[in-house]
């Protein structure tokens, strides 16, 4: 049985521009998959060729065991929620979800009824006749998300489908999105430059830079163990620190930075390498007193931020190690470690927190 | 002074500065013919007697209805060049559009520079005269023009082709006078559409020919509406096309008004006929205009 | 716009070195109605700064005449317009003692033009021609056989005729006051009819040869004649020579003739006359004297090939053209020959429909 979507070895080149450097991976049937990067990693890119705008310079596509190389746009089982809805200007609600229905020579009774289904999934019964341009941008989404959903595609491309709304109808519109995919079954591609949307929306994500697939992961694992310090720094806050591997001692590596830090690492590692270790805020812990554990120095608050469930501190430690670090309002305490407060204060974290990026 | 001056009416200059252009040189001259169709012909220095005069007695207005009267009763004179001058110049409109539409479509696709390019390269044409283009034209089109002499040299004919006094050399020469007055309008309701709406037609199971009937088309519609009314409003009153290249059978109503002003020498009857057929173009312009708005409400 | 020439071009010629006190004048004459080299010789003699504007049509002028404010000094309609003009009080009258040349004028000539004109102050006649056919007689020969009838109107206006020369292509003067009278002449009406039925009958008989026509147009027909694109057409006497001339630069094998048909044609008389607003008499008359001078009338006919009002210049013009019949009519075709009457606004609109009829071939 091959997997429902698979894609092999896709590059495409423009002049001297490598767009897409041979990435590979398979999706199975139902998964909502997000490729996550920055603008210009080829994420967009790979989204044409896979909606069969663009031809790949190499590679292959196959949807549910079909190949996909010469087959037209309007021919394939894919449709695509383009990132600002391109929805019809002259045409009304009812006419753009229909559209597709319509090329395909379905029966009228069958385009009303499947319409209205559709309209009833993204809630806006009622609404048929009116025209995009009177619909709030949350609306127009839902549109979008319609008609691209009324042939009953097998896979749809979702490109930036949040990037137009506004924040707070952003968190509800994924929720809903989820809800749907999940209802219907249809194996979604979300395409985002935003690593939030992608965590939340994704069973799986993929990460793209300058053109490759740099990993490959369920949001969880991307966000705790990122491959490369890239991955690391372009998913969620990170502080970074230049070290280098001194020994093993115990149960951890000792690693020699500004201060001397203790890793956890599952394998074995070169002594002497210069590796990059990488610790998220979250996993730091401030304390106004020493307490004696692992891993714990001195730090002068240079800065804070509320953010409301937390704060975010910037500090400096010894030999000006720099580092961010969050504290969750969940113990009262932390509420008083504030630099109007105290100058200093000592941080701690686990051996276990620490990814060791050997890359660069 | 100065300063002062336009500091305080400076928003007045810019609201009457078009209106005082559009009185002087389109609703003056226009009350002016509306003034002479009204006058009495006579032989004399005008050759009217107008109807609406400021004189030593003051101002009055006694408007002459003959010349609408005479153009009543000789409707059948003046029919069938009105029929055959909205004949050529709705099939002129629909030749200007049938060649414009790709062209402006191409610019409008282009790249940036070559679109620049291409666009000074349709206003071209209007850098020379006219009348010259138009005796172009008729060198290319004579019996012994160019083209003849090609076709003869090649051996496909053996006696000239018929080119010039016909339907064809008209549209030839409408073509050559109007086409940038369509592709500009086109161009520029084309190079608005986002090319996102045709992938997305595409994406959504429609073929070249569905793409271009379903979401050019009625999008570009104001584009086209608008070339139309470009190119066919002068086109209806041409005079100097048919006069240098058509024949009698291309008649037209600019000819039948140049006889009445310089033949007859009946400067009212030539501003009735004017006049009626400015009506009969504006009228339903008017008309689809106010349809439209009330569409709307 | 006018204004703003002259004012330029006056400017421009006071640098050159006219002198400025002679003052200007505005000429506002045909296209190709002049020697060369005559404006230039009488603003060097008389230091009068002169403005030479050109028309081509009669009604082009009688438009800005009846317009007024023309801004010209002297104009060379038409007989037939200038009455028309003189009607509508657009000209004023000469006096003819002002021109000393005005002796050397062809009483006959001038005395058939004043009495079209009705008057002996309107103006003096500068050129005159005739209405006739111009054709390429070997074209012809090879339709028709040696017998064509090259010196009657039947060549063109008898249908079978025309039939046999369609194919080599005939053309009519858009000119309805000068083809509708000939017209009645050959149906053996008189030429000076006003008869509606008459100009009726002018228009069936046209219509008659309406398919065999190339076209109907006025200015073509010299080129296409010259070029062996038609093979006769109506035209006046001038441009038929003009045509002639050009085929023979042209060296094309083409000989181009002109006859005054038999059955009789209509004259007409190109007069110098003076716009009611003219800025300059003084200068204009000093200008029609010029004009006057038999060496300076003889030298202008030797350029275009019309026939001169002036007698005196008769002993300077190119034999040639002197003793062309279709020039210089012989006696025996001047008893045929008739001059228009000026129609009324009523006989001119009767014209143009009958006119319009025709050429619209409906």
């Amino acid at each position: 049985m091959p997997p429902f979507i698979r894609i092999q070895n896709i590059s495409k080149k423009y002049g001297v521009l490598q767009a897409v450097d041979a990435v590979s991976f398979d999706l199975e049937k139902g998964e909502l998959f997000s490729l996550l990067g920055p603008s210009g990693c080829g994420k967009t890119t790979l989204l044409r060729i896979l909606a069969g705008f663009e031809v790949p310079t190499s590679g292959l596509v196959e949807i549910d065991g079909q190949n996909m190389a010469n087959v037209d746009p309007a021919d394939r089982p894919v449709n695509i929620m383009f990132q600002n809805y391109a929805l019809f200007p002259h045409m009304s609600v009812f006419n753009n979800i229909a559209y597709g229905l319509q090329r395909a020579s379905l029966a009228k009774n069958e385009i009303n009824h499947r319409v209205e289904d559709l309209l009833k999934l993204v809630h806006l019964t009622g609404m048929g006749e009116r025209k995009p341009a009177t619909l709030s941008g949350g609306q127009r989404q839902r549109v979008a998300l319609a008609r691209a959903l009324a042939r009953r595609p097998k896979l749809l491309l979702l490109d930036e489908p949040l990037a137009a709304l506004d924040k707070k109808l952003r968190s509800d519109t994924q929720f809903e999105l989820v809800n749907i995919q999940e209802k219907l079954g249809t194996t979604f591609i979300v395409v985002t430059h935003d690593q939030e949307e992608a965590m939340t929306l994704s069973t799986r994500i993929g990460v793209m830079n300058e053109g490759q697939l740099v990993q490959l992961a369920t949001p969880n694992e991307i966000y705790e163990n990122p491959k490369t310090r890239f991955i690391a720094d372009f998913v969620g806050d990170i502080s970074f620190v230049p070290a280098k591997i001194n020994r093993q001692d115990g149960d951890y590596w000792l690693m020699d930075a500004a201060v001397p830090i203790y890793a956890a690492c599952e394998h074995n590692l070169e002594a002497g390498k210069s590796i990059t270790l990488a610790i998220r805020p979250e996993k730091i812990t401030l304390t106004p007193e020493a307490s004696g554990k692992i891993n714990e120095f001195p730090v002068r608050i240079d800065d804070w931020a509320f953010y409301g469930a937390g704060t975010q501190y910037r500090v400096t430690g010894p030999g000006g190690i720099k580092l961010k670090l969050f504290q969750s309002h969940n113990q009262p305490s932390n509420a008083q470690l504030r630099p109007d407060q105290i100058e200093t204060g000592f941080i701690h974290f686990a051996p276990e927190s620490i990814i060791i990026l050997e890359d660069k | 002074m100065m300063r002062i001056f336009f500091q305080k009416y400076g928003f007045l200059l810019v609201i009457w500065l078009p209106v005082g252009w559009l009185s002087l040189f389109f609703m003056l001259p226009l009350i002016e013919m509306i003034n002479v169709s009204f006058s009495e012909a006579r032989r004399a220095v005008p050759p009217y007697n107008p109807a609406f005069q400021i004189g030593e007695k003051g101002i009055s207005f006694q408007p002459v209805f003959d010349n609408y009267l005479l153009i009543y009763d000789y409707w059948g004179d003046y029919l069938w060049p009105a029929v055959n001058s909205i004949r050529l110049a709705f099939f002129s409109t629909v030749w200007c559009l049938f060649f414009a539409y790709p062209m402006a479509w191409w610019i409008a696709r282009s790249k940036k520079p070559l679109q620049h390019i291409l666009l000074v390269l349709v206003l071209m044409p209007f850098w020379t005269s006219s009348l010259l283009r138009m005796y172009a034209l008729i060198g290319l089109l004579n019996p012994n023009g160019v083209i003849n002499d090609f076709l003869l040299w090649a051996g496909i004919i053996v006696t000239p082709i018929q080119m010039m006094q016909t339907d064809f050399s008209i549209y030839s020469g409408m073509l050559l006078t109007y086409l940038p007055l369509m592709i500009l309008p086109l161009y520029a309701s084309l190079v608005r559409l986002d090319n996102a709406l045709l992938e997305a037609a595409a994406d959504l199971g429609a073929k070249n020919w569905e793409i271009f009937r379903t979401i050019i088309l009625p999008l570009s519609l104001p584009g086209v509406i608008a070339g139309c009314l470009l190119v066919f409003i002068p086109a209806v009153g041409e005079f100097v096309i048919p006069a240098l290249l058509g024949g009698p059978e291309q008649l037209m109503l600019g000819k039948v008004i140049w006889t009445e002003f310089f033949r007859n020498r009946d400067w009212p009857v030539a501003a009735a006929i004017a006049i009626i057929l400015i009506a009969i173009i504006i009228l339903p312009v008017v008309y689809a205009r106010y349809q439209d708005k009330e569409g709307l409400s | 716009m006018k204004w703003g020439f002259v004012v330029a071009f006056s400017g421009f010629t006071a640098i050159s070195g006219y002198a400025l006190a002679e003052g200007n004048l505005n000429i506002y004459n045909w296209s190709d109605y002049i020697a060369e080299d005559t404006i230039a010789n009488f603003e060097a003699e008389t230091g009068i700064n002169v403005t030479y504007d050109v028309y081509d049509s009669n009604e082009v002028l009688e438009a800005k005449m009846l317009a007024g404010s023309s801004g010209y000094d002297l104009v060379v309609p038409t007989a037939d317009f200038l009455a028309r003009g003189r009607e509508a009080g657009a000209y004023q009258d000469i006096d003819l003692s002002k021109i000393s040349n005005a002796k050397n004028q062809d009483a006959d000539i001038q005395g058939q033009a004043n009495n079209m004109l009705n008057s002996a102050s309107a103006g003096l006649v500068y050129m005159w021609g005739s209405t006739g056919i111009a054709y390429n007689g070997d074209m012809i020969a090879e339709r028709l056989g040696d017998d064509a009838p090259t010196d009657s109107w039947s060549l063109i206006l008898d249908p079978e005729n025309a039939a046999k020369l369609e194919d080599c292509g005939i053309a009519i003067l858009d000119a309805p006051t000068d083809v509708l009278p000939n017209v009645m002449t050959y149906l053996g009406f008189p030429g000076t009819s006003t008869d509606k039925a008459h100009f009726e009958a002018a228009g069936e008989a046209l219509s008659a040869i309406r398919p065999y026509l190339r076209y109907i147009n006025s200015s073509q027909s010299i080129n296409d004649i010259a070029n062996g694109d038609i093979c006769a057409a109506i035209m006046w006497s001038g441009d038929a020579f003009q045509a002639a001339y050009r085929a023979e630069e042209a060296e094309n094998g083409h000989v181009i003739d002109y006859y005054i048909p038999k059955e009789g044609t209509n004259l007409w008389f190109d007069v110098m006359a003076l716009p009611v607003d003219a800025k300059n008499v003084e200068n204009a008359y000093k200008f029609v004297d010029y004009m006057m001078r038999a060496d300076v009338a003889a030298e202008n006919v030797n350029y275009v090939w019309y026939a001169s009002g002036n007698k005196a210049a008769e002993a300077s013009i190119d034999p040639e053209i002197l003793s062309h019949p279709g020039i210089y009519p012989t006696d025996q075709a001047k008893e045929k020959l008739f001059v228009t009457p000026v129609y009324d606004t009523k006989t001119d609109r009767i014209v143009t429909r009958v006119w319009n009829r025709f050429s619209a071939g409906n």
